[in-house]
């Protein structure tokens, strides 16, 4: 199993505050890994300099042997590697359904000149249509299959931010605490999910999360920041009694 | 004249107006309505299809017609028209071949006013992007006025008489003309509109960052839908022009911008029926008002010039106030029922 995400030695500060300073760390493939950290330790900042959203201002990235550094957020998307937002981010005057249809990749209807022929696209969209109908079942979407994503509830909100993710076959998920809001069993369904699409179908994943009650027992590796730095990585047992971990969240 | 004369004259006439301001609407409903591009320059591209149809259709006329003079179209334009319209009027097929052309070409210089007005703002957000094009529907008039050989300077020309084949009929013939124009335009936006091109268009409207992250090129889609936006407008202008049978350089903003952002307004942001209550509403509100606002001298306690620009203005607000959605909601179908028998398993 090779490293899929390699982040070498990444820097991006805002002004003067300092978000990421030095951050290394891998992700084996078709494994699940949390990261960890006190709110403020950069780990949507991360995700968002991994994803093309912001620049780094020094350091690497690479995907498999590719890198990525650079790239902007399209191109990130087009490779494989799909993320969902911290603060679900919906189309609001589109129903569910087509929010989810929008992240289908290569959707020949898309481009203006195909679009004027329906049967250039008619088939791929049939499938697009079944595809999201699923992913709706998966995440208990799907009576609100019609309803205007600006409608739904937070959870609810979430839920599609998760079902975007999923239809766009990507290899590498960048998770931003995808089940803050969403009530425990489904939460655990959805994580027991997401180990499900790993074994059947070696995805990876990088989840940001809080909620260790629930995420824990389904996790590989657990990665863990503080201030702008990885502070430890390992197993979840590792983790969770490294003394500079237990400092972070708990110290002065 | 019988008062049932008047009255048909007076709505053949309204439906004409109404036809071009509808293929105005639906180019402006495309870019802001479902794209959120706010447009407000989309009188540079209206006036560039009036402007070279103004100033080439006379020329094109005398070439493809064969007529064989040293008048110049432009100065000379009334003269050498005495040359074409006798002719053009005994050959129909000749003035079908110059409405198609116009059409053609006016549309190609309003999507070329589109470019060019939008190359340097399509990158930019909102205020930025609409002040940039506000600012570009000016420069045409401008140039229109001061540049005689383009459309002859401020008292502009007129054009050849394509419709005057159809002798008494030729009023009807033109409207009717304009109307399936017009029709054929909206029916097609409102396909593009429920294709997977126009739902991205709609994503980039509600979200841009997420829409970015899902790997869509935003840049190219803003520009595709100004391009087309603007064609539409082009194409208005040109026919316009071709009905009025003149073009001078006084296209004023409020009847080719701010009149069409009234309409989607009405109508309803991004509803493309919208775009048909809205434009029917205001092409009808906005003509009652001038053919009657004579009956007000003396009764309003201002210059009744201004009568509709402060009515209508009025109404703008009050829609802004109390219904800023509009009348209609956006349309929505399901996507299944969409693709139709296009698809069936086999």
């Amino acid at each position: 199993m090779g490293k899929l995400l390699q982040v070498k030695d990444v820097k991006k500060s805002f002004g003067n505050l300092r978000a990421l300073d030095g951050v290394t760390l891998n992700v084996e493939e078709k494994t699940v890994t949390i990261l960890i950290g006190p709110n403020g330790s950069g780990k949507t900042t991360l995700i968002n300099v991994i994803t093309g959203f912001q620049k780094p201002d020094e350091g690497h990235i690479h995907y498999g042997s590719t890198e990525i550094t650079s790239w902007s957020p399209q191109q990130i998307y087009r490779t494989g590697i799909a993320r969902t937002f911290q603060i679900p981010s919906m189309f609001g005057k589109l129903p569910v359904l087509e929010n989810l249809l929008v992240a289908e990749k290569n959707n020949p209807g898309e481009s203006f000149r195909k679009s004027l022929l329906k049967k250039l696209w008619a088939k791929h969209e049939r499938d697009a249509i079944e595809k999201a109908s699923r992913i709706l079942q998966l995440l208990g979407l799907s009576e609100q299959r019609n309803t205007l994503a600006s409608r739904l509830s937070g959870g609810q909100m979430k839920l599609v931010e998760i079902g975007r993710a999923l239809m766009s076959d990507a290899n590498l998920y960048l998770l931003d605490e995808p089940v803050s809001g969403v009530n425990p069993t489904l939460a655990h369904e959805i994580f027991a999910r997401i180990i499900g699409l790993r074994e059947q179908f070696g995805i990876t994943f990088f989840i940001v999360e809080h909620r260790l009650d629930i995420a824990l027992k389904y996790v590989d590796y657990v990665n863990a920041m503080a201030s702008g730095r990885l502070i430890a990585d390992g197993t979840p047992e590792q983790v969770i009694n490294d003394p500079k971990v237990i400092e972070a969240y708990l110290g002065a | 004249m019988a008062l049932i004369d008047q009255v048909i004259l007076f709505v053949v006439d309204l439906l004409a107006l109404f036809a071009v301001y509808l293929i105005i609407s639906t180019g402006l409903n495309m870019q802001q309505g479902i794209t959120g591009i706010p447009n407000f320059g989309i009188l540079f591209a209206v006036a560039g299809g009036a402007y070279i149809t103004g100033g080439l259709s006379t020329r094109l006329a005398v070439i493809l017609l064969g007529i064989q003079t040293n008048l110049d179209p432009i100065s000379e334009n009334i003269a050498v028209l005495q040359l074409v319209n006798p002719i053009l009027r005994s050959q129909p097929p000749t003035a079908v071949v110059l409405l198609i052309l116009f059409l053609m070409i006016g549309g190609m210089a309003g999507a070329l006013m589109g470019l060019i007005s939008s190359a340097p703002a399509v990158r930019l957000r909102e205020d930025y992007l609409a002040i940039t094009l506000l600012a570009f529907g000016e420069i045409l008039n401008v140039v229109g006025i001061g540049y005689k050989p383009l459309i002859g300077g401020p008292i502009g020309v007129n054009v050849p008489d394509i419709f005057g084949w159809a002798g008494s009929y030729r009023f009807y013939l033109a409207t009717l003309v304009l109307l399936l124009v017009a029709i054929a335009i909206y029916a097609f936006a409102g396909y593009i509109i429920k294709t997977p091109f126009g739902r991205t268009l709609k994503a980039i409207r509600d979200n841009e960052i997420v829409a970015r992250s899902l790997g869509k090129n935003i840049t190219q889609y803003r520009t595709s839908v100004i391009l087309f936006g603007s064609l539409l407008c082009g194409m208005a202008g040109s026919l316009w022009v071709l009905y009025s049978g003149a073009v001078t350089p006084t296209y004023a903003r409020f009847d080719w911008t701010f009149l069409p952002w009234l309409m989607i307004l009405l109508g309803g942001i991004g509803s493309n029926r919208g775009v048909l209550v809205g434009s029917l509403t205001f092409v009808t509100l906005n003509k009652l008002i001038i053919y009657y606002k004579f009956e007000f001298v003396g009764i309003l306690p201002f210059d009744i010039v201004w009568l509709n620009y402060l009515l209508l203005g009025i109404i703008t607000i009050l829609i802004l106030i109390y219904r800023p959605e509009g009348i209609v909601q956006e349309k929505w179908t399901d996507p299944k029922q969409n693709l139709g028998a296009a698809d069936k398993p086999t």
